[in-house]
């Protein structure tokens, strides 16, 4: 068991450095634009992490981070704005906030499984950001603005603010990855793990199952608010129209796409919630045809690329074999 | 009092259809333990057929069937092409609960691309079977129209049929055996393949009930049955998974308790109330309202 | 020993990755402000905007891009600008703030546009303005499709023009028509909950109307059944007159669930969801318009009488495919004809800054089919500012009241409203301006 975590480690780490190389290269070719959405990879990364942890490991099902990232941005946003925090404060108040929703979201979703707790989480996707039209200070529809603010000078004049933005994420995207690969190599990962095969035999084996549930769904939470605030700082803007269904679906859809039980898939997942609908886009206006063609088409090849993962590659793509254990 | 008389009549009206929905959802769930989010998509590629008819030979009554048999056989395509693999492929692991999920989410965009391909983006107009304007007492008009009553009544009849099927028929064992257990099912010489693609074509008919129902009070568009999707889930979570009667008493719960959130406080609060009423249902009875004592974990 | 092996290579990794996103920022990037003849070759002008063409406001708007292009095709076709060709890069939003954000960040960073045209939707320019900051960039931002005062201010917008007369004004010249016509009567109003709505309420609160009942609704909230709510709180407080100040959407289920509910009121729609075509399009019954008021700053889009109409009309025909001739199309054209004459006041050699300057110094006196004047100057982003009203008759077309248009112009702030007595230029030869 140790030289398969091991050897599981040796591939996390290469593929970092093969990113990180990638990055470089690519940095001496793109402009703006790709570093932009570089940006949002970094958010997704941390958010798509968030749901791994959850869903991967501790085995609950959530249809609704996408209201866990609004908590936190919102959290964040009012933090700056009503008590002038600094930004990397406001990051804290976002994971603060989102956790505690999250905790207690947990413990009163404690005793649902499978639909039950899909069909909760999935109420609260659509229930939450609506709340900003009802009370004034958060905004409204059109939403609040947060505002990181420019990049010192001492990076120099042509450091642009997307560039910002991309290091800003990049950075708290490594860090929080990081820590998730520590908490899952911890007990917790273990006991995760344990209760996600077999309650039971986890529950004989001595973990307290409720307990342990709720803790990957706090942590989870808190990761979930932090890409939350890392999205409002790349649109500088929170409104409820940036955390709709769609979102919730997305993360989850990256999560599987990654393997829901790898933690470095989720850099694959993130990049290809981005990159495929712009590489679809791109084809779409390639072959042409009618507008109705031409607007639905990424639509319409994102989803069957979907299906088709998820038929032939459930469990993500293997980057190394490992037999399928029923644990 | 006529105020609350006329929101709990709204209520009705607007629950009925999410019960319609939820009852699809059940129906699925009950035969092949998905959730299937793709309900929604086949319920519009199945209202857009019924509209084709309608424009064509101006006949409600005629497009009504032919999207229901539509719908049964969009559903019955969907588990033979997608369904039975998925069920072949992921059945363990983590992802075993959410590859279906995925899966049916996936479907549900690749349904609305092809139909905004071939109909666009467009809102249309369905026409009504019957009209829209509340019944008249002498002076008061009150919110209940012929065609409420009409998607009332259909609710109750599409319950009522599908519960003796369930309940009463060698059919209906067959599916909840399927459903519980496919290989003692098979053991016992259920088809449980053919079995199952009868399930889903039975809550394809019943998603496109519901879409040609609530299509004319609104218009179509390919996005128009969304929203419907995720309050027929809440709807059949509060009622429970395992019951059609929890199915259509959930989709009434929900329906009157968004009216009056609606009519006395604000509409921005519909669905924090939803929320708030399926977590408070949940709390006290975690399987939902006609969920059984023991919580199956799916 | 394990658990430090673990360790190291997570700080391989981290290293790894910061190392190189340090590099990554280390290589100079593109300059921030974008170069002034970004968008402009010698053979294309390329524009973009963003507007919803799905979702539930798209109704009507979404007809305004080909509208534009079409216009801009005939342009083209006889010479373009300066031997230029205008293209328009149409992105959908679908009436989302976030969407609008993104999608003027493609605008700016893969479409590279010269300039946006049009853009719609309070809320969406709003958060536009805060989070892409086109003024910023120094990229114009053109007769936006909205009505907002806020975007006049050339301090705080200084590349944003706007051109439809402001909510503001659109609610002071209402009030006053209220008052005068409908004194005495129980006033109803259902609005669009965020700065489109509450703008005119600032309005009407400016001419001294008081509305016995106000129904606020959340954007991208309005339904049929949402609309149950709206017409059950207006029968409860017996409203006899309604002023509807919502998008088209919104106008239309307010309509048909009032007709449903058989409630019976003197309708004043608001410019923006006012279009008749739309209206019925999305299930008003025709005789729920009838007698219904409308205001519009332009002329009826029915009125064949009226020469600019007759001509976009014709350019509707020919160069729109069978889009249906109505006032989002009439304004969009109009929008578009305004947009060439900015491009060719600024010059063969067009900048962002001569295109500004241009518009600043001779924008007041372009052709447009507006009845009312247009108020550009230095430091001043202020377009329209007039509206005339009418009553819809059985066929859906907007008969001013009175038999002729007669405009009154006021301000976004506590200026009298005056009648106007302003002549509009005559359409240009063809349609094509020389300006």
């Amino acid at each position: 068991m140790d030289k398969n975590i091991a050897r599981r480690k040796i591939v996390g780490a290469t593929f970092f450095m093969f990113l990180g190389i990638a990055l470089f290269i690519a940095s001496n070719i793109v402009d703006e634009l790709r570093v932009y959405q570089g940006a949002t990879v970094a958010v997704y990364v941390v958010a798509i992490s968030s749901i791994i942890l959850l869903t991967g490991y501790s085995g609950q099902i959530s249809l609704g981070h996408g209201a866990l990232m609004a908590v936190g941005a919102y959290a964040a946003v009012l933090s700056r704005n009503y008590w002038n925090f600094p930004i990397p404060l406001t990051f804290a108040v976002a994971v603060l906030a989102a956790a505690l929703f999250g905790a207690l979201l947990g413990m009163a979703a404690g005793r649902l499984s499978g639909p039950y707790l899909a069909g909760t989480t999935l109420a609260l996707a659509v229930g939450l950001p609506s709340l900003a039209n009802q009370f004034k200070i958060l905004g409204g529809e059109e939403g609040l603005t947060y505002d990181v603010g420019f990049p010192p000078l001492s990076l120099g004049q042509d450091f642009t603010q997307y560039k910002w933005f991309f290091w800003i994420a990049a950075l708290a995207a490594l860090a929080i990855t990081w820590v998730i690969f520590n908490i899952l190599g911890s007990r917790y990962g273990r006991q995760w793990r344990a209760l996600r095969s077999n309650p039971t035999a986890a529950a004989l084996l001595g973990v307290h199952v409720a307990r342990s549930k709720v803790l990957a769904f706090t942590i989870s939470s808190g990761i979930a608010g932090l890409a939350g605030a890392l999205m409002s700082m790349t649109i500088s803007l929170v409104t409820p129209s940036a955390f709709p269904l769609s979102l919730s679906f997305a993360i989850v859809t990256g999560a599987v796409l990654a393997g829901v039980t790898l933690l470095t898939g989720s850099i694959v997942g993130a990049v290809v919630l981005v990159a495929i609908p712009e590489v679809t886009a791109a084809l779409a206006t390639h072959l042409g045809g009618s507008e109705k063609v031409t607007s639905n088409l990424p639509g319409l090849m994102m989803s069957t690329l979907l299906i088709l993962s998820v038929l032939f590659f459930p469990n993500g793509p293997q980057l190394h074999r490992r037999k399928t254990r029923k644990s | 009092m006529s105020r609350i008389i006329n929101t709990l009549l709204i209520g009705i009206s607007g629950g009925s259809i999410y019960s319609l929905m939820s009852l699809a959802l059940v129906l699925v769930w009950r035969s092949t333990r998905v959730v299937n989010f793709a309900q929604a998509g086949q319920a519009i590629l199945s209202t857009y057929i019924g509209y084709v008819v309608v424009t064509h030979t101006d006949n409600y009554w005629l497009a009504f069937p032919v999207a229901l048999l539509s719908g049964a056989l969009i559903g019955a395509l969907v588990d033979i092409f997608l369904i039975r693999i998925l069920a072949r492929r992921a059945n363990s692991g983590p992802v075993a609960a959410i590859a279906p999920v995925i899966a049916t989410l996936g479907l549900l965009g690749l349904i609305r691309a092809i139909v905004g391909m071939i109909w666009g983006g467009d809102l249309r107009r369905f026409k009504l079977p019957v009209t829209n304007h509340g019944f008249t007492f002498g002076h008061t008009t009150i919110p209940f129209a012929p065609i409420n009553l009409l998607i009332v009544v259909t609710t109750v009849i599409v319950m009522l049929i599908f519960s003796v099927i369930f309940q009463r028929t060698n059919l209906g064992l067959a599916l909840r055996a399927s459903a519980f257990s496919p290989e003692i099912a098979r053991l016992a010489g259920v088809r449980v393949d053919l079995t199952r693609t009868i399930g889903w074509a039975f809550a394809g008919a019943a998603g496109a009930i519901a879409g040609v129902l609530v299509t004319p009070t609104n218009y179509l568009s390919p996005n128009s049955l969304d929203l419907l999707l995720v309050s027929g889930f809440v709807a059949a979570v509060i009622g429970g998974l395992e019951s059609l009667i929890g199915a259509a008493v959930g989709g009434l719960v929900l329906g009157i308790s968004l009216a009056f959130v609606l009519e006395y406080i604000s509409s921005s609060l519909a669905f924090p109330v939803a929320f708030v009423v399926l977590m408070a249902v949940l709390l006290i009875k975690p399987a939902g309202l006609f969920g059984g004592k023991r919580v199956r974990s799916a | 020993m394990f658990a430090l092996r673990r360790t190291k290579r997570g700080v391989l990794a981290s290293a790894t990755l910061a190392v190189s996103a340090l590099a990554l920022s280390a290589i100079p990037a593109q300059a921030f402000s974008v170069h002034a003849e970004t968008g402009v070759t010698a053979t294309q002008i390329k524009l973009g905007i963003t507007i919803p063409l799905t979702g539930s406001a798209a109704p009507g708007y979404s007809k305004i891009p080909s509208a534009m292009q079409a216009y801009f095709n005939y342009v083209n076709d006889n010479g373009g600008v300066y031997g230029r060709k205008i293209s328009l890069v149409v992105k959908d939003d679908a009436y989302l703030p976030t969407l609008a954000v993104a999608k003027t960040n493609e605008l700016i960073l893969k479409d590279k546009v010269f300039a946006v045209v049009g853009a719609l939707g309070t809320a969406n320019n709003k958060a536009v303005a805060k989070s892409v900051n086109l003024g910023r960039r120094g990229i114009p931002d053109l007769f936006l499709n909205t009505g907002y005062s806020g975007f006049a201010d050339a301090k705080k917008y200084p590349t944003t023009f706007s051109l439809f007369p402001s909510y503001i004004m659109e609610a002071k010249i209402m009030g006053q028509y209220i008052k005068e016509n409908f004194a005495g009567k129980k006033l109803g109003l259902i609005y669009q909950d965020d700065d489109f709505g509450t703008d005119a309420l600032v309005g009407f609160k400016q001419a001294g109307v008081k509305f016995d009942v106000s129904v606020p609704y959340a954007s991208g909230s309005q339904s049929a059944q949402s609309a149950q709510g709206w017409i059950g709180k207006l029968k409860a407080a017996g409203a006899e007159v309604v002023v509807m100040f919502g998008v088209t959407t919104a106008s239309g289920a307010a309509l048909a669930t009032a007709a449903a509910m058989a409630y019976k009121a003197q309708w004043i729609l608001g410019s923006v969801g006012g279009d008749a075509t739309t209206l019925k399009a999305v299930g008003v019954p025709a005789y729920v318009l009838t007698g219904a008021m409308g205001a519009s700053f332009l002329p009826a889009p029915t009125d064949t009488t009226d020469e600019y109409v007759k001509f976009f009309q014709g350019i509707n025909t020919k160069y729109n495919g069978d889009a249906v001739f109505d006032n989002n199309v009439l304004v969009a054209m109009n929008t578009a004809m305004m947009t060439v004459q900015a491009l060719r006041a600024g010059g063969k050699n067009l900048t962002h800054a001569s295109v500004m300057s241009a518009l600043e110094n001779s924008g007041s006196s372009f052709a447009s089919a507006s009845l009312s004047p247009i108020n550009y100057a230095s430091g001043v982003h202020v377009g329209y500012s007039g509206y005339w009203f009418g009553t819809y008759n059985s066929a859906g077309e907007l008969k001013p009241n009175g038999g002729a248009y007669s405009v009154y112009t006021t301000d976004s702030g506590a200026g009298a409203i005056v009648k106007s007595t302003f002549k509009r230029p005559a359409l240009p030869a063809n349609g094509l301006p020389t300006n």
